[in-house]
């Protein structure tokens, strides 16, 4: 009998180290600290990466920015788009096994509208604390204060915490922000096993997520930060890092592709990249003027030698794909065009027209651009100066149009998954004084067809408003249309699963990836 | 007694100094550009919202009621919260500070193990290719920055030998929390734990490699100079004269005296590490408290900055005040002239 239960331990353990050794491990490295993993604090890249392993919303984003299923298995509209019904699993459940619940939702946006902070800006106006209910535990009711169409594609932001937990832990009336910046209280695919601060994050695959898991899922998922291309080969080197951040120089890409492990992912973004002008000053003030700086624009020699992306004809990433103008066209280099068009200003035969120029200080590509620009513009009657600020400083001149540079270098992407993300936020008057709307384009026209997309719910109509405006902003020419960022991404051969989300950092779920060599 | 005096008159000009510090550094945290509320909430924050956090956070009083506020709070032991990690920087520091202390020690430790040595033989030894190969090595320490040893470091041990771990305190997957003193070192030892002990061991020894080489040159070169000095004093003749042998002449009656200059240097190193190893650690990927304040500068975490500023201007004062009373014992006749003065 001793012997059997001996021979039973043996191939216990033979059983259980096998387990161990199958666990898959992801370890990516990141460029900047997780500020917070508070859902309703995160504002930045980094934390919404954390924010989408840990927590889930009652719906998340799809590859083509369509809003798919999470915690709510279905939701309708009422008629006048006021009122959004969510239906809940009923088998979701937080990582300590709490059922999720609708007083959990009810919670949650009490609790990101009370801390006022990250995602919090997207739902003034249309949310207030009184807005949600919860007729019963599986659903929970929106009443939005006023139509607000993209309204849908805001909800993924809210992340779900569980309640019982937060409020077990709330201090002083502080909605549990203190236990909440260090505790992991959702329900998302991961839980957080460990967390150095600034250095790096572990999270574990929780079984029982809600989702389910399907074949070859991460077991462990680590995060590094580092943003020094020396540390980052040498992980990939010792075989300690299985893909790259988003932010590497070529240099890395190259050298990790040359590894027999590692092959290199790149796809287009929502992310465009813009000269913005400032059309509240002079002589950017003047549309000719503007038009004159796209034409001596050298889009070719910034596509393939400083800043490789694809081509961007108006203000809208394709990857909006119902809503793009696709009959717009590239703009081209014209030294031509740049001088016909500075004719046509009132700033013609005035002798050189001044213009300032601004972009990050210390970002070898900006100041290429820079460069690029002020030659060409000096060849057709300009005289450039070029100010490289750092970001902080730009934060700070972009919130009066006096104080912002008649041009400067800005990349853009949406925030949540909708075409207002990009107009609303850059061109409407009620946005200005931000780096992100740093064109002050304040244009009557322009602000009704963006309320008006806001306000209809019905998409066929709004995606026709949205063409006409991105027509509309090319006609205008607030900004040189400069290009599409790429996104690329070192990682092992054996793991797959990527694929860019037009929303915050939301590719990095992985419960979307899988591993497919066997360990 | 006159020294106890001595020592408190400069306790009382410490403080004296760290409050001077805390204006200065208060006065240039609110002038580095850009909005920290705006910073802290993110880009596409509502105006209303940044005026709202800006009036929570005291930004709209006037800068000497700011300055009342975080002095009352400092007294307290409360730095305010970090904008950037949206938790206290008190909370913040007790997590940062002891990676960097525990990286700084293990540094002064082996540039006094290497440097003192070095610096003793290559005063034995005079112009010969020993005095030669420690001067080349000394200068090449002094003049390299510590990054770019660090780069190097990176490469050859990291990328082609793969023979020391490059990122981190600890290795990938370890669960071990250095809750007891903060020093995985200490802490692990403290739990018998013998692999955690080894693998922190192994993860400090590129970054404190890498900062060591500078207080390792000047170390031996200041070691080195001082033993030439005594060697020459008439007591040290003596010695000899009486037929002691030289390594008893070396330790004994050479190396105490020329030790103080070092010790000199020593203090105002390891005060200096505290600060400087910001670029060591984000290479090494290092959580210290270094590479904290680097963030908080690009991020204009203004309570973090001054967080930062403050605890190392304290070490320094502290560490400056400990090599005083060390001097001290080592050199009686400081003790003396120090309690008349």
């Amino acid at each position: 009998m001793k012997r059997i239960l001996v021979v039973f331990l043996a191939l216990g353990a033979v059983a259980l180290s096998a387990v161990a050794l199958a666990a898959t491990t992801v370890t990516l490295n990141v460029v900047q600290i997780f500020g917070t993993i508070d859902p309703a604090k995160v504002t930045d890249y980094t934390g919404y990466m954390s924010a989408v392993n840990l927590y889930d919303g009652l719906v998340t984003v799809d590859k083509n920015g369509a809003i798919q299923p999470l915690l709510a298995s279905s939701w309708e509209a009422s008629s006048d788009a006021t009122t959004y019904t969510f239906h809940l699993r009923p088998n979701a459940t937080f990582h300590d096994g709490t059922p999720v619940t609708a007083s959990d939702v009810v919670y949650s946006v009490k609790r990101l509208l009370a801390i006022d902070q990250g995602p919090s800006y997207l739902f003034k106006g249309v949310l207030g604390p009184d807005s949600v209910t919860a007729p019963d535990p599986h659903t929970v009711v929106f009443h939005l204060q006023k139509v607000f169409s993209p309204f849908l594609a805001t909800v993924p932001l809210i992340f779900v915490v569980n309640s019982k937990v937060v409020q077990a832990n709330e201090k002083a009336g502080d909605w549990g922000q203190a236990y909440v910046a260090d505790h992991d209280v959702g329900s998302g695919p991961y839980m957080l096993e460990n967390w150095t601060r600034g250095s790096r994050m572990q999270l574990k695959r929780f079984d029982n997520y809600v989702m389910g898991w399907g074949k070859g899922p991460i077991d462990n998922l680590r995060f590094v930060v580092t943003n020094d291309e020396a540390t980052v080969r040498s992980l990939a080197a010792s075989g300690e890092l299985t893909m790259t951040s988003e932010f590497q120089a070529n240099e890395t890409y190259a050298a990790l592709a040359k590894m027999d492990r590692f092959r290199v992912v790149s796809q287009p973004t929502g992310t465009a990249f813009y000269l913005k002008l400032n059309t509240r000053v002079a002589p950017t003030d003047d549309v000719h003027i503007r038009r004159a700086i796209a034409c001596a624009t050298d889009y070719g020699t910034i596509l393939k030698s400083i800043y490789p992306g694809d081509p961007l004809a108006g203000p809208l990433p394709s990857v909006f794909k119902n809503d793009y103008l696709d009959t717009l066209k590239n703009p081209t280099f014209d030294l031509a065009c740049a001088k016909d068009e500075v004719g046509k200003s009132a700033y013609a035969g005035k002798g050189a027209i001044p213009l300032t120029f601004s972009y990050v200080a210390g970002t070898s590509f900006e100041e290429e651009i820079g460069l690029l620009m002020k030659s060409n513009l000096e060849k057709v009657g300009f005289k450039v100066t070029l100010d490289p600020e750092p970001w902080n400083r730009i934060t700070e001149i972009a919130s009066k149009a006096s104080t912002t540079p008649n041009v400067t270098e800005v990349f853009f992407g949406a925030t949540y998954a909708s075409p207002d993300s990009m107009f609303f936020t850059q061109y409407d008057s009620k946005a200005a004084g931000t780096w992100s709307s740093m064109e002050w384009l304040n244009d009557p026209a322009v602000d009704k067809m963006i309320a008006d997309a806001r306000a209809t719910t019905d998409p066929a109509k709004q995606a026709e408003i949205y063409k006409q405006l991105q027509q509309k902003l090319v006609d205008l020419q607030p900004d040189v249309f400069l290009l599409v960022q790429n996104v690329r991404h070192a990682m092992d051969k054996c793991l797959t699963g990527y694929n860019y989300v037009p929303v915050q950092s939301f590719d990095y779920n992985f419960h979307n990836y899988s591993w497919t060599c066997s360990n | 007694m006159e020294y106890f005096f001595f020592i408190v008159r400069r306790l009382l000009w410490s403080v004296l100094v760290l409050i001077g510090l805390s204006v200065v550094i208060f006065l240039i945290a609110r002038v580095v550009p850009g909005d920290p509320a705006r910073i802290a909430l993110g880009p596409l924050a509502t105006a209303e919202q940044v005026t709202n956090l800006r009036h929570k956070m005291g930004l709209d009083r006037p800068l000497y009621v700011q300055y009342g506020r975080y002095v009352s709070g400092l007294v307290r032991g409360d730095f305010g919260q970090s904008l950037l990690t949206q938790r206290s920087v008190a909370s913040d520091l007790r997590s940062a500070f002891p990676a960097t202390l525990e990286l700084v020690l293990v540094t002064i430790v082996l540039a006094m193990a290497l440097g003192i040595p070095t610096g003793v033989l290559a005063a034995r030894f005079k112009d010969s290719w020993v005095d030669n190969v420690s001067r080349v090595l000394s200068l090449f320490g002094v003049v390299t920055p510590s990054f770019f040893i660090a780069l190097l470091l990176q490469l050859l041990v990291g990328y082609f030998l793969h023979v020391l771990p490059v990122n981190g305190r600890l290795s990938p997957g370890a669960s071990f929390t250095p809750d007891i003193t903060g020093l995985v070192l200490i802490d692990a030892l403290l739990r018998g734990q013998p692999a955690v002990w080894l693998d922190g061991l192994r993860h400090l020894i590129l970054p404190a490699v890498s900062l060591a080489a500078a207080s390792l040159g000047q170390i031996a070169r200041i070691t080195r100079s001082s033993m030439i000095d005594v060697s020459r004093k008439d007591y040290v003749e003596a010695a000899r004269a009486f037929g002691i042998p030289d390594i008893v002449t070396t330790f004994k009656y050479m190396l105490k005296p020329s030790f103080i200059p070092t010790l000199t240097i020593l203090g105002l190193e390891f005060a200096s590490l505290l600060g400087n190893a910001f670029l060591v650690e984000m290479v090494f990927g290092w959580p210290g408290m270094a590479a904290y304040g680097v963030r908080a500068i690009l991020h204009k975490d203004f309570n973090a900055i001054m967080g930062v500023v403050m605890v190392t201007g304290a070490f320094f004062v502290l560490v400056n005040l400990l090599i005083d009373v060390l001097l001290g014992t080592f050199d009686p006749r400081i003790r003396i002239r120090g309690a008349r003065s």
